[in-house]
Protein backbone atom coordinates (compact mmCIF):
# COMPACT_ATOMS: atom_id res chain seq x y z
CA UNK A 1 0.00 0.00 0.00
CA UNK A 2 0.95 3.81 -0.53
CA UNK A 3 1.85 5.82 2.32
CA UNK A 4 -1.48 7.93 3.78
CA UNK A 5 -1.93 9.64 7.22
CA UNK A 6 -4.14 7.78 9.84
CA UNK A 7 -6.38 9.62 12.47
CA UNK A 8 -8.86 7.58 14.59
CA UNK A 9 -11.82 10.23 15.97
CA UNK A 10 -14.05 9.31 18.75
CA UNK A 11 -16.88 11.62 18.24
CA UNK A 12 -19.17 11.96 14.82
CA UNK A 13 -18.27 16.11 15.58
CA UNK A 14 -14.46 15.30 15.04
CA UNK A 15 -14.96 13.23 12.06
CA UNK A 16 -16.80 15.34 10.39
CA UNK A 17 -14.49 18.44 11.48
CA UNK A 18 -11.63 15.84 9.71
CA UNK A 19 -13.94 15.47 6.87
CA UNK A 20 -13.81 19.00 6.16
CA UNK A 21 -10.61 19.69 6.62
CA UNK A 22 -9.18 16.88 4.54
CA UNK A 23 -12.12 15.84 1.97
CA UNK A 24 -11.45 15.08 -1.03
CA UNK A 25 -8.16 13.77 -0.26
CA UNK A 26 -9.53 11.10 2.87
CA UNK A 27 -11.33 8.38 2.90
CA UNK A 28 -13.32 6.86 5.83
CA UNK A 29 -11.81 3.14 7.26
CA UNK A 30 -14.37 0.80 8.81
CA UNK A 31 -13.60 -2.55 9.52
CA UNK A 32 -11.38 -2.38 6.13
CA UNK A 33 -12.54 -5.12 4.03
CA UNK A 34 -13.35 -4.06 1.16
CA UNK A 35 -10.81 -0.35 1.65
CA UNK A 36 -7.63 -2.10 2.63
CA UNK A 37 -8.47 -4.80 -0.50
CA UNK A 38 -8.71 -1.75 -2.57
CA UNK A 39 -6.01 0.51 -1.62
CA UNK A 40 -3.59 -2.26 -2.17
CA UNK A 41 -4.56 -2.55 -5.85
CA UNK A 42 -4.90 1.23 -6.41
CA UNK A 43 -2.78 4.10 -7.14
CA UNK A 44 -5.27 6.47 -6.09
CA UNK A 45 -4.45 6.16 -2.24
CA UNK A 46 -6.11 8.87 -0.52
CA UNK A 47 -3.84 11.46 1.84
CA UNK A 48 -5.51 11.00 4.81
CA UNK A 49 -7.33 7.78 6.49
CA UNK A 50 -9.88 8.89 8.99
CA UNK A 51 -10.81 5.30 10.72
CA UNK A 52 -14.67 5.85 11.83
CA UNK A 53 -14.52 2.01 13.49
CA UNK A 54 -13.79 3.53 17.23
CA UNK A 55 -16.65 5.94 17.15
CA UNK A 56 -19.00 4.91 20.12
CA UNK A 57 -22.55 6.85 18.36
CA UNK A 58 -21.64 4.22 15.40
CA UNK A 59 -21.95 1.62 17.64
CA UNK A 60 -25.10 -0.54 19.51
CA UNK A 61 -28.43 -2.30 18.22
CA UNK A 62 -31.22 -0.97 20.09
CA UNK A 63 -34.53 0.03 20.32
CA UNK A 64 -35.50 3.81 20.19
CA UNK A 65 -38.88 5.18 20.05
CA UNK A 66 -37.96 5.37 15.89
CA UNK A 67 -37.34 2.17 15.57
CA UNK A 68 -34.65 -0.34 16.00
CA UNK A 69 -31.11 1.73 15.50
CA UNK A 70 -27.80 -0.67 14.50
CA UNK A 71 -24.76 1.94 14.20
CA UNK A 72 -23.02 1.81 11.00
CA UNK A 73 -19.93 0.43 12.41
CA UNK A 74 -22.16 -2.72 14.05
CA UNK A 75 -20.22 -6.00 12.67
CA UNK A 76 -21.75 -8.43 10.72
CA UNK A 77 -20.73 -10.86 13.59
CA UNK A 78 -22.56 -8.56 15.29
CA UNK A 79 -25.49 -8.52 14.13
CA UNK A 80 -25.80 -11.79 14.02
CA UNK A 81 -25.18 -12.87 18.03
CA UNK A 82 -27.90 -9.92 18.61
CA UNK A 83 -30.66 -11.21 20.80
CA UNK A 84 -33.14 -8.90 19.85
CA UNK A 85 -32.11 -9.38 15.82
CA UNK A 86 -32.37 -12.82 16.19
CA UNK A 87 -35.98 -12.82 17.46
CA UNK A 88 -37.70 -9.89 15.58
CA UNK A 89 -35.76 -10.61 12.24
CA UNK A 90 -34.02 -13.67 12.10
CA UNK A 91 -33.38 -12.77 7.82
CA UNK A 92 -31.13 -10.29 9.17
CA UNK A 93 -29.06 -13.14 10.98
CA UNK A 94 -29.33 -15.26 7.77
CA UNK A 95 -27.67 -12.59 5.50
CA UNK A 96 -24.97 -11.50 7.89
CA UNK A 97 -24.30 -15.14 8.31
CA UNK A 98 -23.89 -15.35 4.03
CA UNK A 99 -21.41 -12.48 4.22
CA UNK A 100 -17.61 -13.66 3.60
CA UNK A 101 -16.57 -16.27 6.29
CA UNK A 102 -15.75 -15.70 10.24
CA UNK A 103 -12.97 -12.97 9.76
CA UNK A 104 -14.59 -11.52 7.31
CA UNK A 105 -17.68 -10.58 9.45
CA UNK A 106 -15.45 -10.22 12.41
CA UNK A 107 -14.19 -7.30 10.45
CA UNK A 108 -16.62 -5.88 8.45
CA UNK A 109 -19.59 -3.75 9.15
CA UNK A 110 -23.03 -3.12 8.12
CA UNK A 111 -22.45 0.61 7.03
CA UNK A 112 -19.11 -0.78 5.30
CA UNK A 113 -21.44 -3.02 3.16
CA UNK A 114 -23.98 -0.29 2.32
CA UNK A 115 -21.30 2.25 1.66
CA UNK A 116 -19.48 0.00 -0.74
CA UNK A 117 -22.88 -0.30 -2.93
CA UNK A 118 -22.19 -3.02 -4.86
CA UNK A 119 -25.40 -4.77 -6.07
CA UNK A 120 -24.32 -8.39 -4.85
CA UNK A 121 -24.04 -6.46 -1.45
CA UNK A 122 -26.10 -9.06 0.71
CA UNK A 123 -26.91 -6.76 3.34
CA UNK A 124 -29.06 -4.66 1.01
CA UNK A 125 -32.09 -6.52 -0.09
CA UNK A 126 -33.13 -7.35 3.92
CA UNK A 127 -33.14 -3.81 4.82
CA UNK A 128 -34.50 -2.59 1.66
CA UNK A 129 -37.25 -5.01 2.18
CA UNK A 130 -37.84 -3.34 5.87
CA UNK A 131 -37.75 0.24 4.45
CA UNK A 132 -34.95 0.75 6.92
CA UNK A 133 -33.78 4.41 7.13
CA UNK A 134 -30.46 6.02 7.15
CA UNK A 135 -28.65 8.89 9.58
CA UNK A 136 -25.47 10.80 7.99
CA UNK A 137 -23.92 13.21 9.20
CA UNK A 138 -22.12 16.41 7.58
CA UNK A 139 -20.97 20.23 7.81
CA UNK A 140 -24.45 20.54 7.62
CA UNK A 141 -25.86 18.89 10.67
CA UNK A 142 -27.66 15.83 10.22
CA UNK A 143 -30.25 14.14 7.71
CA UNK A 144 -32.30 10.81 7.75
CA UNK A 145 -33.00 9.61 4.14
CA UNK A 146 -34.26 5.84 3.10
CA UNK A 147 -31.76 3.19 2.12
CA UNK A 148 -33.51 3.55 -1.28
CA UNK A 149 -32.36 7.19 -1.93
CA UNK A 150 -29.31 6.33 -0.82
CA UNK A 151 -28.29 3.63 -3.16
CA UNK A 152 -27.45 5.98 -6.48
CA UNK A 153 -25.49 3.46 -8.64
CA UNK A 154 -22.82 0.69 -8.49
CA UNK A 155 -20.67 1.72 -5.83
CA UNK A 156 -22.15 5.11 -5.32
CA UNK A 157 -24.35 6.16 -2.88
CA UNK A 158 -25.43 9.94 -2.43
CA UNK A 159 -22.76 10.22 0.42
CA UNK A 160 -21.15 13.54 -0.45
CA UNK A 161 -17.02 13.15 0.38
CA UNK A 162 -17.71 15.26 3.78
CA UNK A 163 -20.58 13.47 5.11
CA UNK A 164 -20.69 9.86 7.21
CA UNK A 165 -23.31 7.50 7.81
CA UNK A 166 -23.91 6.95 11.23
CA UNK A 167 -26.96 4.65 11.50
CA UNK A 168 -29.20 2.72 10.17
CA UNK A 169 -32.81 2.39 11.54
CA UNK A 170 -35.73 -0.10 10.65
CA UNK A 171 -39.20 1.74 11.61
CA UNK A 172 -40.77 0.57 14.52
CA UNK A 173 -43.74 -0.86 12.67
CA UNK A 174 -41.76 -3.33 10.84
CA UNK A 175 -39.55 -4.49 13.64
CA UNK A 176 -40.79 -8.26 13.90
CA UNK A 177 -42.31 -7.88 10.23
CA UNK A 178 -42.11 -11.12 8.76
CA UNK A 179 -39.22 -11.33 6.66
CA UNK A 180 -37.35 -13.87 4.86
CA UNK A 181 -33.85 -13.66 3.25
CA UNK A 182 -32.18 -16.02 0.30
CA UNK A 183 -28.52 -16.04 -1.19
CA UNK A 184 -27.30 -18.27 -3.94
CA UNK A 185 -23.54 -18.26 -4.55
CA UNK A 186 -21.20 -20.69 -6.74
CA UNK A 187 -20.41 -22.35 -3.20
CA UNK A 188 -21.83 -22.39 0.24
CA UNK A 189 -18.93 -20.65 1.83
CA UNK A 190 -17.41 -17.38 1.40
CA UNK A 191 -19.12 -16.94 -2.46
CA UNK A 192 -20.17 -13.52 -4.05
CA UNK A 193 -24.54 -13.43 -4.20
CA UNK A 194 -25.24 -14.25 -8.21
CA UNK A 195 -28.25 -13.26 -6.42
CA UNK A 196 -29.99 -12.63 -3.20
CA UNK A 197 -33.18 -11.71 -2.36
CA UNK A 198 -35.78 -10.57 0.50
CA UNK A 199 -39.03 -10.36 0.79
CA UNK A 200 -41.83 -9.32 3.81
CA UNK A 201 -45.41 -8.46 4.36
CA UNK A 202 -47.30 -8.34 6.92
CA UNK A 203 -50.44 -10.66 7.53
CA UNK A 204 -53.65 -8.71 7.08
CA UNK A 205 -57.23 -9.44 7.96
CA UNK A 206 -58.52 -12.65 6.03
CA UNK A 207 -54.92 -13.92 5.24
CA UNK A 208 -54.15 -11.02 2.63
CA UNK A 209 -50.54 -9.40 1.59
CA UNK A 210 -50.66 -6.37 3.63
CA UNK A 211 -47.17 -3.81 3.12
CA UNK A 212 -45.01 -6.61 0.78
CA UNK A 213 -41.95 -6.01 0.17
CA UNK A 214 -39.81 -7.62 -2.53
CA UNK A 215 -35.82 -6.32 -2.65
CA UNK A 216 -33.12 -8.06 -5.00
CA UNK A 217 -29.49 -7.91 -5.46
CA UNK A 218 -27.51 -8.31 -8.69
CA UNK A 219 -29.61 -8.01 -11.10
CA UNK A 220 -29.82 -4.24 -11.61
CA UNK A 221 -26.78 -1.66 -10.84
CA UNK A 222 -28.38 -1.46 -7.18
CA UNK A 223 -30.28 -3.83 -5.27
CA UNK A 224 -33.55 -3.28 -6.34
CA UNK A 225 -37.22 -3.09 -5.22
CA UNK A 226 -39.81 -5.27 -7.92
CA UNK A 227 -42.36 -2.70 -7.12
CA UNK A 228 -44.57 -3.91 -9.62
CA UNK A 229 -44.62 -7.23 -7.73
CA UNK A 230 -45.63 -5.81 -4.77
CA UNK A 231 -48.33 -3.98 -5.92
CA UNK A 232 -49.69 -7.14 -7.61
CA UNK A 233 -49.95 -8.81 -4.34
CA UNK A 234 -50.72 -6.03 -1.96
CA UNK A 235 -54.50 -7.37 -0.52
CA UNK A 236 -54.28 -10.52 -2.56
CA UNK A 237 -54.80 -13.38 -0.60
CA UNK A 238 -51.61 -15.38 0.84
CA UNK A 239 -51.55 -18.38 -1.60
CA UNK A 240 -48.58 -20.48 -3.17
CA UNK A 241 -50.26 -19.66 -6.79
CA UNK A 242 -49.62 -15.61 -5.82
CA UNK A 243 -46.13 -16.28 -4.70
CA UNK A 244 -45.33 -17.66 -7.65
CA UNK A 245 -47.46 -15.32 -9.56
CA UNK A 246 -45.23 -12.08 -7.76
CA UNK A 247 -41.91 -14.29 -8.94
CA UNK A 248 -42.92 -13.79 -12.47
CA UNK A 249 -43.68 -10.26 -12.44
CA UNK A 250 -40.32 -9.71 -10.13
CA UNK A 251 -38.56 -11.18 -13.55
CA UNK A 252 -39.96 -8.11 -15.80
CA UNK A 253 -38.40 -5.69 -13.64
CA UNK A 254 -35.05 -6.75 -13.12
CA UNK A 255 -31.63 -5.58 -15.67
CA UNK A 256 -30.07 -8.72 -15.15
CA UNK A 257 -26.51 -8.83 -17.11
CA UNK A 258 -24.11 -11.64 -18.12
CA UNK A 259 -21.00 -11.90 -16.40
CA UNK A 260 -18.09 -14.65 -15.50
CA UNK A 261 -20.47 -15.73 -11.86
CA UNK A 262 -24.07 -16.01 -14.21
CA UNK A 263 -25.50 -15.54 -17.70
CA UNK A 264 -28.53 -13.40 -17.44
CA UNK A 265 -30.77 -15.99 -18.45
CA UNK A 266 -30.16 -17.42 -15.41
CA UNK A 267 -30.66 -14.81 -12.87
CA UNK A 268 -33.91 -14.47 -14.14
CA UNK A 269 -34.66 -18.17 -12.90
CA UNK A 270 -33.29 -17.62 -9.82
CA UNK A 271 -35.20 -14.15 -9.46
CA UNK A 272 -38.84 -16.55 -9.87
CA UNK A 273 -37.96 -19.06 -7.93
CA UNK A 274 -36.12 -16.55 -5.33
CA UNK A 275 -38.91 -14.19 -4.76
CA UNK A 276 -41.56 -17.41 -4.74
CA UNK A 277 -39.27 -19.23 -1.92
CA UNK A 278 -39.10 -15.44 0.27
CA UNK A 279 -42.28 -14.95 0.54
CA UNK A 280 -42.96 -18.36 1.68
CA UNK A 281 -40.21 -18.19 4.17
CA UNK A 282 -41.59 -15.03 5.47
CA UNK A 283 -45.03 -16.65 5.43
CA UNK A 284 -43.44 -19.89 7.09
CA UNK A 285 -42.33 -17.33 10.12
CA UNK A 286 -45.02 -15.66 10.87
CA UNK A 287 -46.82 -19.02 11.31
CA UNK A 288 -44.51 -20.75 13.17
CA UNK A 289 -44.59 -17.13 15.83
CA UNK A 290 -48.54 -17.90 15.69
CA UNK B 1 5.28 6.73 11.69
CA UNK B 2 3.18 5.60 14.06
CA UNK B 3 3.77 3.71 17.66
CA UNK B 4 1.99 0.54 17.68
CA UNK B 5 1.76 -1.30 21.04
CA UNK B 6 0.05 -4.76 21.31
CA UNK B 7 0.10 -7.62 23.78
CA UNK B 8 1.29 -10.12 21.72
CA UNK B 9 0.56 -14.15 22.97
CA UNK B 10 0.67 -12.43 26.54
CA UNK B 11 3.35 -10.09 25.97
CA UNK B 12 3.64 -6.38 24.94
CA UNK B 13 5.41 -5.85 22.23
CA UNK B 14 5.98 -2.23 20.31
CA UNK B 15 7.24 -0.96 17.20
CA UNK B 16 7.04 2.04 15.35
CA UNK B 17 5.58 1.82 11.81
CA UNK B 18 4.49 3.79 8.89
CA UNK B 19 0.61 4.19 9.54
CA UNK B 20 -0.45 1.86 6.26
CA UNK B 21 1.43 -0.81 7.61
CA UNK B 22 -0.80 -3.81 8.06
CA UNK B 23 -0.29 -6.34 11.34
CA UNK B 24 0.50 -9.08 9.41
CA UNK B 25 3.34 -7.17 8.16
CA UNK B 26 4.44 -5.68 11.53
CA UNK B 27 4.20 -8.98 13.38
CA UNK B 28 5.79 -10.31 10.84
CA UNK B 29 8.74 -8.26 10.10
CA UNK B 30 8.58 -6.05 13.16
CA UNK B 31 7.86 -8.75 15.55
CA UNK B 32 9.27 -12.04 13.89
CA UNK B 33 6.49 -13.85 14.45
CA UNK B 34 6.02 -15.63 10.82
CA UNK B 35 3.81 -18.21 11.79
CA UNK B 36 1.27 -16.13 10.70
CA UNK B 37 1.50 -16.11 6.86
CA UNK B 38 0.98 -13.57 4.03
CA UNK B 39 -1.28 -16.02 1.28
CA UNK B 40 -3.48 -14.13 -0.65
CA UNK B 41 -3.14 -10.77 0.79
CA UNK B 42 -7.06 -9.81 -0.56
CA UNK B 43 -8.64 -11.82 2.71
CA UNK B 44 -9.90 -14.84 0.68
CA UNK B 45 -7.51 -18.00 2.01
CA UNK B 46 -7.17 -17.09 5.44
CA UNK B 47 -3.42 -17.50 6.03
CA UNK B 48 -2.92 -15.07 8.17
CA UNK B 49 -5.35 -15.64 10.46
CA UNK B 50 -5.03 -14.39 14.07
CA UNK B 51 -7.16 -13.63 17.27
CA UNK B 52 -7.25 -9.79 17.84
CA UNK B 53 -9.05 -9.46 21.58
CA UNK B 54 -9.69 -13.07 20.78
CA UNK B 55 -11.51 -12.45 17.42
CA UNK B 56 -10.37 -14.38 14.01
CA UNK B 57 -9.32 -11.79 11.45
CA UNK B 58 -7.42 -11.93 8.85
CA UNK B 59 -4.04 -9.97 9.76
CA UNK B 60 -3.82 -8.93 6.25
CA UNK B 61 -6.48 -6.32 5.99
CA UNK B 62 -6.15 -4.99 9.20
CA UNK B 63 -3.86 -1.83 9.85
CA UNK B 64 -1.59 -2.48 12.52
CA UNK B 65 -2.56 0.96 14.45
CA UNK B 66 -6.31 -0.66 14.68
CA UNK B 67 -4.79 -3.02 16.68
CA UNK B 68 -3.13 -0.79 18.70
CA UNK B 69 -3.37 -1.19 22.69
CA UNK B 70 -5.24 -4.85 21.87
CA UNK B 71 -4.69 -8.54 22.67
CA UNK B 72 -3.49 -10.73 19.54
CA UNK B 73 -2.66 -14.16 19.44
CA UNK B 74 -0.88 -16.02 17.04
CA UNK B 75 -0.09 -19.40 16.82
CA UNK B 76 3.34 -19.19 17.72
CA UNK B 77 1.39 -17.93 21.33
CA UNK B 78 -1.13 -21.05 21.73
CA UNK B 79 1.13 -24.27 22.59
CA UNK B 80 2.23 -23.33 26.94
CA UNK B 81 5.62 -24.56 27.59
CA UNK B 82 4.58 -28.01 29.19
CA UNK B 83 2.19 -29.05 26.38
CA UNK B 84 0.78 -28.53 23.04
CA UNK B 85 -3.07 -26.92 22.61
CA UNK B 86 -5.38 -30.22 21.96
CA UNK B 87 -5.86 -28.70 18.31
CA UNK B 88 -2.00 -29.18 17.68
CA UNK B 89 -1.50 -32.31 19.58
CA UNK B 90 -4.62 -34.33 16.95
CA UNK B 91 -3.77 -32.29 13.98
CA UNK B 92 0.16 -33.95 14.35
CA UNK B 93 -1.53 -37.14 15.57
CA UNK B 94 -3.70 -37.49 12.47
CA UNK B 95 -1.21 -35.73 10.16
CA UNK B 96 -3.84 -33.39 9.82
CA UNK B 97 -1.73 -30.96 7.65
CA UNK B 98 0.11 -31.51 4.56
CA UNK B 99 2.44 -28.81 3.65
CA UNK B 100 1.41 -26.58 6.34
CA UNK B 101 1.04 -23.42 5.36
CA UNK B 102 -2.60 -22.96 5.99
CA UNK B 103 -1.87 -24.55 9.63
CA UNK B 104 -1.86 -21.75 11.55
CA UNK B 105 -4.68 -19.82 10.55
CA UNK B 106 -6.66 -23.04 10.48
CA UNK B 107 -5.70 -23.95 14.28
CA UNK B 108 -6.44 -20.85 15.23
CA UNK B 109 -10.18 -20.32 13.73
CA UNK B 110 -10.66 -24.12 14.61
CA UNK B 111 -9.67 -22.68 18.29
CA UNK B 112 -12.39 -19.66 18.36
CA UNK B 113 -15.09 -21.86 17.10
CA UNK B 114 -14.11 -24.87 19.85
CA UNK B 115 -13.60 -21.94 22.73
CA UNK B 116 -17.27 -20.43 21.30
CA UNK B 117 -18.97 -23.78 20.92
CA UNK B 118 -17.39 -26.84 22.56
CA UNK B 119 -19.09 -29.19 21.17
CA UNK B 120 -19.89 -28.14 17.73
CA UNK B 121 -21.58 -30.58 14.48
CA UNK B 122 -19.32 -31.11 11.90
CA UNK B 123 -21.46 -28.45 9.20
CA UNK B 124 -20.75 -25.83 12.10
CA UNK B 125 -16.83 -26.86 11.76
CA UNK B 126 -17.35 -26.15 7.79
CA UNK B 127 -18.63 -22.79 8.90
CA UNK B 128 -16.05 -22.06 10.79
CA UNK B 129 -13.06 -23.12 8.63
CA UNK B 130 -14.71 -21.49 5.58
CA UNK B 131 -12.46 -18.55 5.49
CA UNK B 132 -9.10 -20.95 5.92
CA UNK B 133 -7.93 -22.37 2.45
CA UNK B 134 -6.14 -25.38 2.55
CA UNK B 135 -4.94 -26.60 -1.37
CA UNK B 136 -3.13 -29.70 -0.14
CA UNK B 137 -5.74 -31.95 2.27
CA UNK B 138 -9.37 -32.04 1.16
CA UNK B 139 -9.73 -31.06 4.36
CA UNK B 140 -11.13 -34.30 5.88
CA UNK B 141 -8.50 -34.83 8.67
CA UNK B 142 -8.44 -31.25 9.77
CA UNK B 143 -12.27 -31.69 10.25
CA UNK B 144 -11.28 -35.00 11.95
CA UNK B 145 -8.67 -33.12 14.30
CA UNK B 146 -10.60 -30.61 15.49
CA UNK B 147 -13.34 -32.98 16.17
CA UNK B 148 -11.12 -35.36 18.06
CA UNK B 149 -10.01 -32.10 19.56
CA UNK B 150 -13.44 -31.31 20.73
CA UNK B 151 -13.44 -34.63 22.73
CA UNK B 152 -10.02 -34.21 23.98
CA UNK B 153 -11.20 -30.96 25.72
CA UNK B 154 -14.62 -31.80 26.62
CA UNK B 155 -12.92 -34.34 28.81
CA UNK B 156 -14.37 -37.60 26.46
CA UNK B 157 -10.88 -39.23 24.83
CA UNK B 158 -11.12 -42.73 26.48
CA UNK B 159 -14.63 -42.68 25.24
CA UNK B 160 -13.95 -43.08 21.61
C1 LIG C 1 -12.90 -12.37 1.60
C2 LIG C 1 -14.05 -11.42 1.51
C3 LIG C 1 -15.32 -11.91 1.32
C4 LIG C 1 -16.41 -11.03 1.23
N1 LIG C 1 -17.63 -11.57 1.06
C5 LIG C 1 -18.71 -10.74 0.99
C6 LIG C 1 -20.02 -11.30 0.83
O1 LIG C 1 -20.22 -12.50 0.75
N2 LIG C 1 -21.07 -10.43 0.76
C7 LIG C 1 -20.89 -9.07 0.84
O2 LIG C 1 -21.89 -8.36 0.77
N3 LIG C 1 -19.67 -8.52 1.00
C8 LIG C 1 -18.58 -9.32 1.07
N4 LIG C 1 -17.32 -8.79 1.23
C9 LIG C 1 -17.17 -7.33 1.23
C10 LIG C 1 -17.04 -6.66 2.62
O3 LIG C 1 -16.56 -7.56 3.59
C11 LIG C 1 -18.35 -6.07 3.14
O4 LIG C 1 -18.87 -5.17 2.19
C12 LIG C 1 -18.16 -5.35 4.48
O5 LIG C 1 -19.39 -5.20 5.10
C13 LIG C 1 -17.50 -4.00 4.34
O6 LIG C 1 -17.45 -3.37 5.62
P1 LIG C 1 -16.10 -2.74 6.20
O7 LIG C 1 -16.42 -2.19 7.52
O8 LIG C 1 -15.01 -3.72 6.13
O9 LIG C 1 -15.87 -1.57 5.14
P2 LIG C 1 -14.56 -0.73 4.80
O10 LIG C 1 -13.70 -1.49 3.88
O11 LIG C 1 -13.96 -0.18 6.03
O12 LIG C 1 -15.26 0.46 4.01
C14 LIG C 1 -16.00 0.24 2.83
C15 LIG C 1 -16.39 1.57 2.22
O13 LIG C 1 -17.28 2.27 3.06
C16 LIG C 1 -16.73 3.53 3.44
N5 LIG C 1 -17.16 3.71 4.83
C17 LIG C 1 -16.88 2.89 5.88
N6 LIG C 1 -17.53 3.31 6.97
C18 LIG C 1 -18.23 4.41 6.62
C19 LIG C 1 -19.11 5.29 7.32
N7 LIG C 1 -19.42 5.13 8.61
N8 LIG C 1 -19.65 6.35 6.63
C20 LIG C 1 -19.37 6.50 5.31
N9 LIG C 1 -18.56 5.71 4.61
C21 LIG C 1 -17.99 4.67 5.26
C22 LIG C 1 -15.26 3.41 3.20
O14 LIG C 1 -14.67 4.68 2.93
C23 LIG C 1 -15.21 2.51 2.00
O15 LIG C 1 -15.47 3.24 0.83
C24 LIG C 1 -16.21 -9.63 1.33
C25 LIG C 1 -14.91 -9.14 1.54
C26 LIG C 1 -13.84 -10.01 1.64
C27 LIG C 1 -12.48 -9.46 1.86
Amino acid sequence: MRAFDYIAPDSTESVVAALAAHSPNARLLGGGTDLIVDLKHTSNTPKVLVDVSQVEDFHGIEMTDRGLRIGSMVTHTEIMKSEIIQKELPAMVDAAHTVGAVQTRNLGTLGGNLVTCVPSMDSGPTLLALDALVTIAGPKGSRQITLEEFFVGPRKTCLEPDEVLVDIIIPKENVGKPTHFLKFGLRKGQALALVNAAASFHVGDGNIFSAPRIALGAVAPVVMRATKAEDFLAGKEITEANMAEAGEIAVTEIKPITDFRASKEYRRELVAVFTRRCLAGAYALHQSRA
Amino acid sequence: MTDVTLTVNGKERSASVPPETTLLEMLRSKLNLTGAKLGCDVGDCGACTVLVAGKSVNACLMLAVQANGRDVLTIEGLATAEAFHPLQKTFEELASLQCGFCGPGIILSAKTLLDENPDPTVQEIKDALAGNLCRCTGYTKILEGVVDAARIMNGKQDAA
